[in-house]
């Protein structure tokens, strides 16, 4: 392929992870533990989810302000069905899987038809989730979660290997192969690079903003139901601290916020960068408080490393001659 | 291919577009041919860009028939042209940057299955047909956005053949390419062509259309200064003189000499970033100085430069005989008192989605207000309102939302604008850009009894009678040097045929042109 491998979005973060892993790990070898590395991935798997569901948005270049908003309504909704109507946990969470869709379809639709921006759609439609969200659980938790919901939350399958892992992995896998082989996909980011270019190219744009609303819909849902068996509680404030993880995640991976450009494996990386970086706070006694302000500085890092790789690339394209 | 008459291709015939208080194109008609490269010409305004977005189904025709290898072709909308055959590579780039070429030229083919997997092997191996045809020398699988402007415009015309265009519409294709880009994009055009390719090819560069047209399409005032003609027997005068060569009733106002006046504005030896050399200009209070060149030759460019927003590389700038470095365009309105009326009024001259009063309040605003009187609407009505009545603008309050007003009264307000500014200099590029004749004469009027108040006037025109009408001086520009300089006798032949000549006259050194101007 014509980029070379330390071109790439993973490149950077990868080598981050790497050398925070070692780091970490020799300064303080609790920290590649198995327990450890299970507490870890417990956390990554849930945020990659989030994460790709901003993700998904930030390729059409567009955001999604209601990732968490819809991620706390499949989350209640799944122990919700489950404790008040003694549903069998596969049906509440492919239930709340497809509230999760229809929420997120909404979004595609307004934003689609109405042309109002993103942003201001799904700022509205936030607060609409949140607020059903509060009036089916008055801002009580449902307490009553199936022991095999509570432990595919939280037990390993292979040692140290913890269940979630698998819908994580599942749901990477899914989308590089629906951003880099299936026309759909393509069409996804290529509306994000250009949309009037998609459009005269035959590309039907609102159809590509729904279906990218629908599916960050969908995987919102499915990490607020993987939340909900890791905290073994249907907790209504799921979801109210994911935005800025979510936009860190895919930004530290090197997407382009204007769209067009993700990395599926960039943003799995920034997810892990995150996770280690919080964890290292609380392993060295540090204010776990500062974790917000970590966060901002990898954004802003991040931000600037992709400007500064546009603009080497734009100079160097300016340099080639036919 | 025998010596057989070339088949028509695609016929527009009678085509006419209307927009409120315009007649954009008035009964325009073009027949293009197969295997001929077609020269669609105009100046600004002439309905070039309107015949264009016509054919592309951007806009519908008020009337007129068109046809595409014979059958009635009427496109709804831009997706609905390019499906039928006419291929367009625009000035701007209409690709997705981080795609692969070949992903680029197949686009449309791939988005027709959603759910079919990418075979990429397969598609670069497709791709590589396309860009040996047209000698591109390129990886198909690099993205677009690592490539030169150059070779993009190919990969641009590889999509548009590729999906079997009937004709193919370019768009000042070499605005931003170098000679030697340029020769290669020929040598590929005249292979198309020989290939039975029918193109069209719209530029203001009357060399290149010389070079590699055979047919030429002239529009002025929206109709046909000429109808597909061959370009073989008119040589570049005759075409220059098609595109603006117009006689149009001029006002009867005495000459006027103002050269014995203060100068206020004056450069000397100026080079700028975007590439002016050796520009010697002055600009005399009370004065009318035109401006004239073809669209391209840098004059709006060399405005903006002297406002401070492009930077002036080397020689002079004097105001009142002080030479001066003005920084920003800030600096310019707001210390030296000079301001522009753009061309571009919806973009660059005005804020539509404000009202009137805010709109000429802009300029002001920094003066009226101070640390012990806030900026109050009264103070900017009182002090805007009588300029905004003396250009009659015609709005129910100066609350509307600018957007709301006509063409006419909108750039009526971008003059007010500056009048409200109590500027010394007024640069004022086209002023009558899609106004209708009425508001054209009467800000005729309103710019000369300006200039009479003292005002010094630079004025951007690449409409003939209009500059001949207004301007005392005229400064004729080509390619971003000033040609020389003729004072305004107001007798439309003679004045017109000495423009011509100063365009004409590339052949004259440097050496020569530059006393004329000083």
């Amino acid at each position: 392929m014509s980029t070379r491998f330390w071109e790439s979005d993973w490149f950077g973060p990868f080598v981050i992870t790497l050398a925070a892993i070692i780091v970490v790990g020799t300064l303080n070898p609790s920290f590649l533990s198995p327990f450890n590395i299970q507490v870890l991935l417990l956390a990554i798997s849930v945020n990659a989810l989030i994460a790709f569901s901003q993700m998904i948005i930030i390729a059409i270049g567009q955001m999604n302000l209601s990732v968490g908003a819809i991620g706390g309504l499949a989350a209640i909704s799944f122990a919700g069905m489950m404790q008040v109507w003694g549903m069998p946990w596969p049906v509440a969470a492919g239930v709340a899987l497809g509230i999760g869709l229809l929420a997120g379809l909404a979004n595609g639709v307004l934003v689609a038809f109405t042309g109002i921006s993103a942003f201001v759609i799904t700022l509205a439609s936030l607060s609409i989730y949140k607020g059903v969200n509060l009036g089916i659980t008055e801002a009580q938790p449902f307490y009553e979660i199936p022991d095999i919901v509570k432990s595919l939350g939280n037990d390993t399958f292979i040692h140290p290997l913890p269940w979630l892992v698998i819908p994580c992995v599942l749901a990477a896998i899914g989308l590089w192969y629906l951003l880099n082989r299936l026309p759909l996909g393509r069409s996804i980011l290529a509306v994000g690079g250009n949309e009037h270019a998609s459009e005269l190219s035959g590309i039907s744009v609102r159809l590509v903003v729904i279906v990218a609303h629908a599916i960050s819909g969908g995987l919102a849902a499915l990490a607020g139901i993987m939340l909900v068996g890791r905290l073994q509680l249907g907790q209504p404030t799921i979801g109210d601290d994911w935005l800025i993880l979510s936009f860190a995640a895919p930004v530290i991976g090197g997407a382009i916020l204007s769209g067009g450009h993700v990395s599926v494996g960039g943003t799995l990386l920034g997810v892990i960068i995150v996770a280690i970086f919080t964890q290292v706070l609380v392993l060295f006694n540090i204010d776990p408080f500062l974790v917000q302000v970590v966060l901002g500085g990898l954004i802003l890092w991040a931000v600037g490393v992709n400007r500064w790789r546009e603009v080497r690339a734009q100079r160097r394209a300016g340099q080639v001659q036919i | 291919m025998s010596d057989t008459i070339s088949k028509t291709v695609f016929h527009a015939d009678n085509i006419t577009k209307t927009f409120p208080g315009v007649v954009a194109l008035d009964e325009a008609r073009i027949t293009l041919l197969e295997g001929s490269i077609h020269a669609l010409l105009g100046e600004n305004g002439a309905g070039k860009s309107t015949l264009i977005k016509v054919i592309t189904g951007v806009h519908q025709p008020d009337s007129g028939i068109m046809t595409l290898n014979g059958q009635v072709f009427e496109p709804h909308s831009t997706r609905d042209a390019i499906a039928k055959g006419v291929g367009v590579v625009h000035q701007e780039r209409n690709l997705i940057p981080r795609f692969s070429i070949a992903e680029n030229i197949f686009l449309e083919k791939l988005s027709a299955h959603p759910m079919r997997p990418i075979n990429y092997r397969q598609l670069f191996r497709d791709a590589r047909k396309w860009l040996d045809l047209l000698g591109i020398d390129a990886d198909p699988s690099l993205p677009v956005s690592r490539l030169s402007v150059a070779k993009t415009q190919l990969v641009e015309i590889a999509k548009a053949l590729s999906l079997n265009s009937k004709i193919l519409l370019l768009d000042e294709p070499t605005a931003s390419l170098t000679s030697h880009e340029t020769d290669t994009l020929f040598a590929i055009l005249r292979r198309l062509k020989s290939d039975g390719v029918s193109l069209m090819f719209v530029s203001h560069k009357l060399e290149e259309v010389q070079e590699i047209c055979d047919q030429v399409t002239v529009l002025r005032d929206g109709r046909n200064a000429c109808e597909s003609r061959p370009l073989a027997g008119l040589d570049r005068q005759a075409v220059v003189r098609l595109m603006i060569g117009r006689n149009e009733q001029i006002p009867d106002w005495s000459a006027r000499d103002r050269s014995g006046e203060e100068t206020v504005l004056e450069l000397k030896n100026v080079a700028t970033s975007l590439g002016h050399k050796g520009i010697d200009l002055s600009l005399h209070k009370g004065e009318i100085a035109g401006l004239y060149g073809l669209v391209g030759a840098g004059r709006s460019e060399l405005a903006k430069a002297i406002l401070g927003k492009y930077a002036i590389t080397d020689g002079s700038v004097l105001l009142h005989g002080k030479k001066v470095e003005i920084k920003s365009v800030a600096d310019a309105v707001g210390k030296y008192r000079i301001g522009y009326v753009s061309e571009d009024r919806k973009s660059e001259g005005l804020i539509l989605l404000h009202s009137v009063l805010e709109n000429v309040g802009v300029p002001v605003w920094r003066r009226l207000a101070n640390l012990f009187a806030p900026l109050t609407n009264r103070a900017i009505r009182e002090h805007t309102e009588p300029y905004i009545r003396k250009l009659e603008v015609r709005t129910p309050s100066l609350d509307q939302n600018m957007g709301n007003l006509s063409g006419g009264n909108q750039q009526k307000v971008s003059v007010a604008k500056w009048l409200a500014a109590e500027v010394q200099i007024l640069i004022i590029d086209e002023p009558s850009v899609g106004i209708d004749i009425k508001t054209k004469a009467y800000l005729h009027e309103l710019i000369r009894e300006l200039s009479d108040q003292g005002t010094a006037i630079l004025l951007i025109t690449s409409d003939m009678p209009e500059m001949i009408a207004l301007a005392d001086r005229i400064i004729v520009m080509n390619d971003y040097q000033v040609r020389g300089e003729i004072s305004n006798t107001r007798v439309y032949d003679t004045m017109s045929q000495g423009i011509m000549n100063l365009i004409q006259g590339e052949d004259m050194s440097a050496e020569e042109a530059a006393p004329a101007a000083s």
